[in-house]
């Protein structure tokens, strides 16, 4: 396994805050959407999950994800969520998800698929977290169904392909030659 | 979180640091526990009184930190009332149908939330990071490499925001052919998210290879603030369980509300 | 032998060839070397790997029969705003005492001591780094390199990014540490540094070696190499001046800029005043004033990017955003945030598309061979040379045509030959009549080049006064200190 560097974690850590401020600026968003029911709104609840497919996608290292997610939710909290330590637990559950779709495919594939399964692998978690967090089977069948539909779908759309493509542009800015490792080409080129 | 918001320092502050933060996530867990929405209404004023009177922070800071909190209240609460399940039917309107019971477990719902963001406001208007993450080393074992790594990129934090409000004034001036619909949501995504992050991602690199360049290795190491247990853990604990107590003599000597248990 | 390395190679990921074929190099106890050459030839890579931190902390591929790092190594870097971990100056200082595991009641005293070195007295360092200016942070870092006790000091351009007064404020400072002290330091800006150390090793584009001797007959036989080079040298103004015949004279031209009780607000804080000034064709002002004195502000509110009151015009007035875009060309202090596409081709078609230009494929060719950057035009932008990417920037916004130019530091941290590119442009879009207003902490730039100068104070515009450009006879007096 790679271990992970001191750079690796205090990169991951730097896009995990970036995105705990977004995560904290997305609960009014979330809270004025939510109102009006049906959990449409729902579909924009993938946003929490970005950090972490985001950050393995560009780290491309074992416990990434987790550590990101982790991170970006203590980052929501110390600026005060209104969720409180709630998006603590909610964090490193939806990390896990991510984490364990990379893991499945042996943190070898770092593709658009693989991204949206990690995707919906978190938006798993946070609705595991609703059920624990109680009361969520008490809502009328179709609303249940149509909640987790929105809640899957964010995840596929935002934490998934949006995650995916956003790491595709900073790659082309070249920023990511100095996070991934070099090339056994690289290594080999200086016997020549 | 506190690097630029005046306050004054009070005991809640002497709290060591990663006790309160387990202690917090107890209270959240055993939270999730209580069914009675009398009881709930009531544990949401243990928060409260606190967060009003004993954090050290401007009123006028906390009215507009709580402004959120109202909104939270009434979305957290509206799904459960509007869709919920239940028996005793008050309301009905399309789809939506409004339940005794639906709506007062809805009710709880707003009150727990309410109670959580509370409890998370406290916390955070109360720990000072840096101490956070000493006391987690010391306390709770944490390697260093990643509480370090999260004092620095809070430090950071601040500077990302300067370069956020440069970035949009930059493309203010530069004019950007707004796209539309769903593309234009994108479109704004790419053109904050890629520059800002790949700055701090070189600006992280840089910092990691200077805390390296200062020795920060797994070595041995000593402390510069040493975090203890004190006196007032032991108050802060004593307050929440007579908090605890009072609110469920008060919800079941005088509830507001009919039903004791919101589950079915 | 105190550190070297022989037969070194690197290969950079992705790079065609090899950095450093084959270099060898020793420094002995005590000695003061300097390493110097262009942008990118390796100087900093060679560096880190002196210092040890190449592969250990940044894994680059290399290879070498030898590498003879020094027992501890303390190294400063170029940016003080990525150097420290912590927030406060004396928790930073004690980060460097707890990875020595120095006893906790101890660090107090040592706290002061080392910050006493380098001329920061505090009363009680429990301070903000954020408020200190940056040559302190600077200071700061060679104080926390210090607390390391280091065999040997390496300084990885130290006052790069640092404005004159810093520059001279750091390098003092490092002239006061230990006199048998080994260092090596890389810099570009050598006017500070060459009476400093003992030996100079330079550098050409791909790494290799091609002086190694004391400073004066590296001057004497290697000076057209520094000046290809873009270095720093005493002198290097004055002989670009002559060399060129710079500048072109002033003539006052039309009335073209007109600002009445200007305010621009932050929020409800007003931050910057101007009440009455006039600007005229052919003018190149420069705004000084200390940092935080609210030059920016005073660019911001002229684009409209910042609330304001009261007027301002420029054949007619500038009310919206676009009004100001349409007659103001903004060139901002970073570079990287106006580019919005993924190559510097699209960048400036881009530019062109907004205001509506037909000829998209012929004017965007002119630029890349008048900017020089033609051979590049399929990078992504964040991947070019700092010269490069002020460059593109400066393209970016001058697209419609324009007659006014605003600068917000535009040298700053630029070597010598792309600074004087970029002011012998500014220069002829002058004298072709455009106004040229820009903020700059640079003397020479006054001195050399300016007509006239605001100088902001306080949120304030206080002064305005005419400047002479220097004397024709001034101009060819070359100062010749070495």
């Amino acid at each position: 396994m790679k271990r992970l560097k001191l750079s690796d974690i205090l990169i991951t850590i730097v896009i995990a805050l970036v995105f705990g401020i977004i995560y904290k600026l997305w609960g009014p968003v979330y809270a004025i959407l939510k109102p009006f029911g049906l959990h449409v709104g729902d579909v924009i609840y993938g946003m929490w999950f970005i950090a972490g497919t985001v950050a393995i996608l560009l780290l491309r290292k074992p416990g990434v994800a987790l550590l990101a997610e982790t991170a970006a939710a203590s980052g929501e909290f110390l600026v005060g969520s209104e969720y409180g330590l709630s998006v603590l637990l909610y964090g490193i559950v939806q990390g896990l998800g991510t984490e364990l779709m990379f893991a499945l495919f042996g943190y070898k594939r770092y593709t658009a698929f693989v991204a949206a399964l990690g995707g919906i692998a978190a938006a798993v978690g946070s609705l595991v977290m609703d059920a624990a967090y109680g009361y969520v089977m008490d809502l009328a069948l179709w609303n249940l169904l149509l909640l987790i539909g929105a809640r899957l779908l964010g995840g596929f759309l935002i934490a998934g392909i949006l995650a995916y493509f956003l790491v595709e542009a900073l790659e082309k800015t070249g920023v990511t030659t100095l996070i991934r490792p070099a090339s056994d080409e690289d290594y080999k080129a200086l016997d020549q | 979180m506190q690097w630029t918001l005046q306050y004054e320092e009070t005991w809640l502050h002497r709290l060591n640091p990663a006790f309160k933060l387990v202690f917090f996530l107890s209270l959240f867990l055993t939270l999730l526990f209580v069914h009675n929405p009398n009881v709930m209404s009531n544990l949401t004023f243990v928060p409260f009184i606190l967060v009003l009177f004993a954090t050290g922070h401007r009123r006028i800071v906390i009215a507009l930190l709580l402004i959120p909190f109202l909104l939270l209240f009434f979305s957290s609460a509206s799904s459960m009332m509007f869709f919920g399940q239940g028996s005793t039917t008050w309301w009905r309107w399309g789809i939506v149908h409004i339940t005794e019971e639906s709506f007062f477990r809805g009710l709880h719902i707003g009150f727990r939330a309410l109670n959580f963001a509370l409890l998370g406001l406290l916390f955070a208007l109360t720990t000072r990071p840096v101490f956070l993450f000493y006391s987690l080393i010391q306390q709770l074992k944490v390697p260093p490499r990643f509480a370090y790594s999260f004092m620095a990129a809070v430090r950071i934090l601040p500077v990302m925001v300067e370069e956020f409000q440069q970035l949009r004034a930059a493309l203010l001036i530069r004019g950007v052919k707004k796209k539309k619909g769903l593309r234009r949501v994108t479109q704004s995504i790419m053109l904050y998210a890629v520059p800002l992050l790949s700055q701090s991602i070189r600006r992280a690199h840089r910092i990691a290879v200077a805390m390296e360049a200062k020795q920060f290795n797994n070595k041995e190491r000593t402390y510069y603030y040493k975090q203890t247990f004190s006196k007032v853990d032991i108050y802060f604990v004593l307050y929440i369980i007579a908090g605890f107590c009072l609110s469920y003599w008060i919800g079941y000597t005088f509830p507001y509300f009919e039903i004791t248990d919101v589950r079915n | 032998m105190k550190v070297g390395v022989s037969n070194l190679r690197v290969k950079y990921a992705g790079a065609k060839t090899l950095l450093f074929n084959n270099l060898s190099l020793q420094v002995e106890e005590g000695e003061k070397v300097l390493f110097l050459g262009p942008s990118g030839c390796g100087k900093s890579t060679l560096l880190q790997i002196l210092s040890g931190l190449i592969p250990n902390a940044v894994p680059v591929p290399m290879k070498a029969d030898q590498v003879k790092t020094p027992e501890s190594s303390g190294v400063v870097f170029q940016d003080p705003d990525s150097q420290f971990c912590m927030p406060y100056v004396d928790e930073e200082m004690a980060f460097v005492l707890e990875n020595r595991a120095i006893p906790q009641p101890e660090m107090k005293k040592l706290i002061c001591l080392y910050l006493h070195k380098v001329g920061l007295s505090f009363s009680d360092p429990h301070v903000e780094i954020s408020s200190l200016s940056q040559g302190m942070k600077q200071r700061l870092a060679i104080a926390s390199m210090l607390a390391l006790e280091p065999d040997v000091i390496f300084l990885d351009e130290p006052t790069a990014l640092l404005d004159p007064e810093g520059t001279t404020e750091v390098w003092n400072t490092i002239k006061q540490i230990n006199e048998k002290q080994t260092m090596i330091i890389v810099e570009h800006k050598i006017d500070e540094v060459i009476h400093f150390v003992d030996r100079i090793v330079l550098f050409d584009s791909k790494g290799k070696m091609i002086a190694d001797a004391d400073p004066k007959s590296v001057f004497s036989f290697y000076k057209p190499k520094l000046k290809e080079y873009g270095i720093w040298y005493p002198g290097v103004w004055d002989e670009h001046r002559k060399e060129n015949n710079l500048p072109a004279p002033y003539v006052k031209g039309q009335q073209l800029m007109v600002i009445n009780q200007l305010q621009g607000y932050r929020g409800k804080t007003p931050k910057i005043e101007v009440s009455d000034a006039i600007a005229h064709e052919g003018e190149w002002i420069v705004v000084t004033g200390k940092n935080g004195a609210g030059k920016s502000s005073f660019l911001l509110s002229l684009m409209n990017v910042m609330k304001t009151t009261g007027t301002k015009s420029v054949r007619g007035q500038l009310k919206t955003i676009k009004a100001s875009r349409e007659q103001l060309a903004f060139v901002f202090q970073n570079p990287e945030f106006q580019f919005i596409t993924n190559s510097v081709y699209d960048e400036l078609a881009y530019s062109l598309e907004m205001m509506d230009d037909r000829n998209v494929a012929e004017k965007v060719k002119n630029w890349l061979e008048a900017y020089d950057l033609h051979h590049v035009q399929n990078l992504h932008p964040y991947q070019l040379s700092t010269g490069q990417k002020r460059r593109l920037s400066v393209g970016t916004s001058l697209f419609g045509d324009q007659p006014v130019l605003l600068l917000d530091e535009p040298t700053f941290g630029q070597d010598a030959s792309n600074t004087f590119k970029l002011l012998d442009l500014f220069e002829q879009l002058r004298s072709k009549g455009m106004l040229i207003i820009m903020v700059t902490h640079d003397e020479m730039v006054v001195q050399n080049y300016a007509t006239r100068e605001w100088v902001i104070h306080e949120g304030k515009l206080i002064e305005d006064r005419k400047l002479e450009r220097r004397e024709e006879e001034e101009r060819y007096a070359v100062d010749s200190t070495i």
